[in-house]
């Protein structure tokens, strides 16, 4: 792992942490707003939502109290490539498989996810979705009888 | 004797044409990912989940344990040959055995490994049988304030027990608590957290959060990471080991087994922390502790033995309690809803073919993979050579299949692309994600019984220290909360988990 030797503080990642408790706990606190919460005895539906948030707020704090006092941790670099094609061809896998079947969407999910990394090799891709499709088709539709049509028409 | 009669009940059901070949599939696919690196047996089992729906309760099931052991003997193949721990829980078996392959010793050390995992497989397996039905009629006994302490112990040792930092892990938890209760509220009918959204009324499923956090978020992040180096496999030689490896060996063997056992039972153990455990322990006892680190022989043994024993043995607390000990028993939790069943003390008096033939069905899944690893070990890695761009087309294909087929919904595939994106950000973050899916299943466990204990007595929460199991329970995590505040503690707790990044 590589430290940064400047002078700045702060463990990056445990920051991120902190701060994805506390927007948790209070994007709970906020759904929750209206839910009531009840008594010991009768315990209101808010009652276990609430409690569980502050105490995410707490650890957040505390995470992130620590965490600006230890020496500078750098977050690993993100790239944005893999996470915005996966991300697409997933969603995009669900409309077409609703819309145009399951081969068709087996097609869509291996192309556009073969885009992730930098050398497309379209042969290889070609061949991988077909073959994908295919065993897909059988396996899944005819053998385990998942309810999705398998061509548009 | 009754114990005889039920595991013959257990072997009747389990040697049915059907879950033998579950077994043999479930083996199969446990080694074949075990020994790929870019997957682990989590990953696999939430991908696998929802297609277990498809298949008969036990059949199922029996596929699903035999992925998570056999992926401990499938790990510790590549960790002996090419110095790459396919799972957590063989990285210490790399140490050792990868010396000993370069020193030309491979086919003694996988020979080693394997026969150590049998043996504690073995053992493992009769543990869940005599603890099962013993444990079981114990939490008969247990009201609604007992199992709330139990499943606040559970979840607090289950974060000091497993790696990571213990406050993030508690932060995990809470996350996946506050999941639990999203959807309509069991006992007042008040729909909670939903943003106003129809599809989550009935809650979010334990499928949809598996295969985002672990299946989408895991591709994402491999993909990142490419340029995968060239991988120099070990040349194998001379498969049995000689008589002084047995000697050195055995006793290993035996202590691992022993550590295995006892860790799995725990909560948050299991077969990495048992790893881990087993090789202090070895290079503690060991009149040799310089040879450690060099090739020898006992750190093979010792943490192969416990690994395997430890992922058996934390069936137990599932099957006999019905509380998960940690993700990977999440995941079986869910397995077994799918099915309509609730596993815990009553599943072995309503159904006891069920559990027999569960724990039948993991000492076959052992035997069978000692016959499948020590011949076909080339073949084995071979498939090391499979590049990642080939393989993860189809690992996305099965998590969004998995996922579809839940309701035929895109607003699932959606929300598990989602939580894909939460689970990066959860690894940018150094967070481990585990704990989250042990939150998210004992959630509403935990709210129901709370709410019920409360409810008996009125209101008064001496309820929870007027018991004296619950009290004990109780007492237990103050003192874990406190070890954790001591310095001391926290030390040796960190040594236990060292040379995870070797």
């Amino acid at each position: 792992m590589s430290r940064s030797t400047s002078s700045n503080r702060g463990d990056r990642p445990d920051l991120l942490t902190a701060a994805i408790y506390v927007g948790v706990g209070a994007l709970g606190l906020w759904a929750g707003r209206a839910l009531e919460f009840g008594s010991l005895a009768s315990m209101g539906p808010g009652f276990v939502p609430t409690i569980i948030c502050f105490l995410l707020i707490g650890i957040g704090v505390w995470i992130g109290a620590l965490g600006l006092r230890r020496p500078h941790v750098p977050i690993e670099p993100m790239k944005l490539r893999p996470i915005l094609v996966i991300t697409l061809a997933i969603v995009g896998f669900a409309y077409v498989a609703a819309w145009l079947g399951f081969v068709a969407a087996t097609l869509f999910l291996i192309a556009l996810s073969s885009l992730a990394e930098r050398n497309v090799r379209p042969a290889e891709t070609l061949f991988l979705a077909v073959g994908l499709s295919i065993f897909g088709a059988l396996v899944f539709v005819v053998g385990l009888g998942v309810q999705v049509k398998l061509l548009p028409f | 004797m009754e114990f005889i009669d039920l595991l013959a009940l257990g072997f009747g059901a389990a040697l049915t044409p059907e879950n033998l070949f579950f077994c043999l599939l479930g083996a199969l696919l446990g080694t074949f990912i075990g020994v790929l690196p870019g997957i682990g047996p989590t990953t696999t089992i939430a991908v696998l989940l929802p297609i277990t729906f498809f298949l008969p309760p036990l059949g199922g099931i029996i596929m699903l344990a035999g992925i998570y052991y056999g992926a401990q003997y499938g790990g510790s193949t590549t960790a002996i040959l090419v110095n790459l721990p396919g799972e957590a829980s063989t990285v210490v078996t790399a140490i050792d055995g990868y010396k000993m392959a370069q020193k030309g010793r491979a086919g003694a050390a996988l020979a080693i490994a394997a026969l150590g995992s049998f043996f504690a497989g073995t053992v493992a397996t009769f543990a869940l049988a005599i603890a099962g039905p013993t444990l079981s009629g114990f939490a008969l006994s247990f009201g609604p304030a007992e199992y709330v302490a139990l499943m606040i112990f559970g979840l607090l040792a289950a974060t000091i027990l497993a790696r990571g930092p213990v406050l993030k892990a508690i932060g995990m938890i809470l996350i996946g608590l506050l999941l639990g209760t999203v959807g309509t509220d069991l006992s007042t009918g008040a729909s909670r957290l939903t943003f106003g959204s129809i599809q989550l009324y009935d809650g979010i499923d334990f499928i949809v959060i598996a295969i985002g956090l672990f299946g989408f978020s895991e591709i994402i992040e491999n993909l990142e990471k490419t340029g995968s180096s060239g991988v120099k496999v070990a040349k194998l030689t001379r498969l049995w080991p000689t008589r002084e490896d047995f000697k050195r060996a055995w006793p290993a063997v035996l202590r691992g087994t022993g550590v295995g056992t006892f860790l799995g039972i725990l909560p948050g153990g299991g077969a990495t922390l048992a790893s881990f455990s087993a090789y202090s322990l070895e290079k503690r006892v060991s009149k040799r502790p310089d040879e450690f680190g060099e090739g020898a022989v006992e750190g093979v043994a010792g943490p192969e033995a416990a690994n395997n024993a430890g992922a058996q043995s934390s069936f137990i607390p599932l099957l006999t309690l019905g509380i998960p000990s940690n993700n990977m028993m999440a995941m079986m939790l869910s397995a077994f809803v799918i099915h309509g069943l609730t596993p815990g003390p009553q599943i072995l008096q309503s159904q006891p073919q069920f559990f027999w033939g569960l724990v039948a069905s993991m000492w076959i899944g052992n035997a069978m993979l000692l016959v499948i690893n020590l011949p076909l070990i080339g073949l084995w890695v071979r498939l090391l050579t499979i590049p990642y761009r080939l393989l993860y087309p189809a690992i996305l294909l099965f998590c969004c299949v998995g996922v579809y087929s839940l309701n035929n919904r895109i607003f699932d595939v959606a929300l598990a692309a989602g939580f894909g994106l939460i689970g990066y950000l959860f690894r940018k973050a150094k967070c481990e994600p585990g704990p989250l899916l042990l939150g998210f299943v004992l959630g509403p466990l935990l709210e129901t019984n709370l709410r019920r204990a409360l409810l008996i007595s009125q209101g008064d929460a001496s309820v929870f220290i007027e018991r004296p199991i619950s009290l004990i329970l109780l007492c237990a995590t103050a003192l874990l909360l406190l070890m954790m505040i001591l310095p001391n503690f926290r030390k040796s707790r960190e040594e236990a988990f060292k040379g995870e990044e070797v």
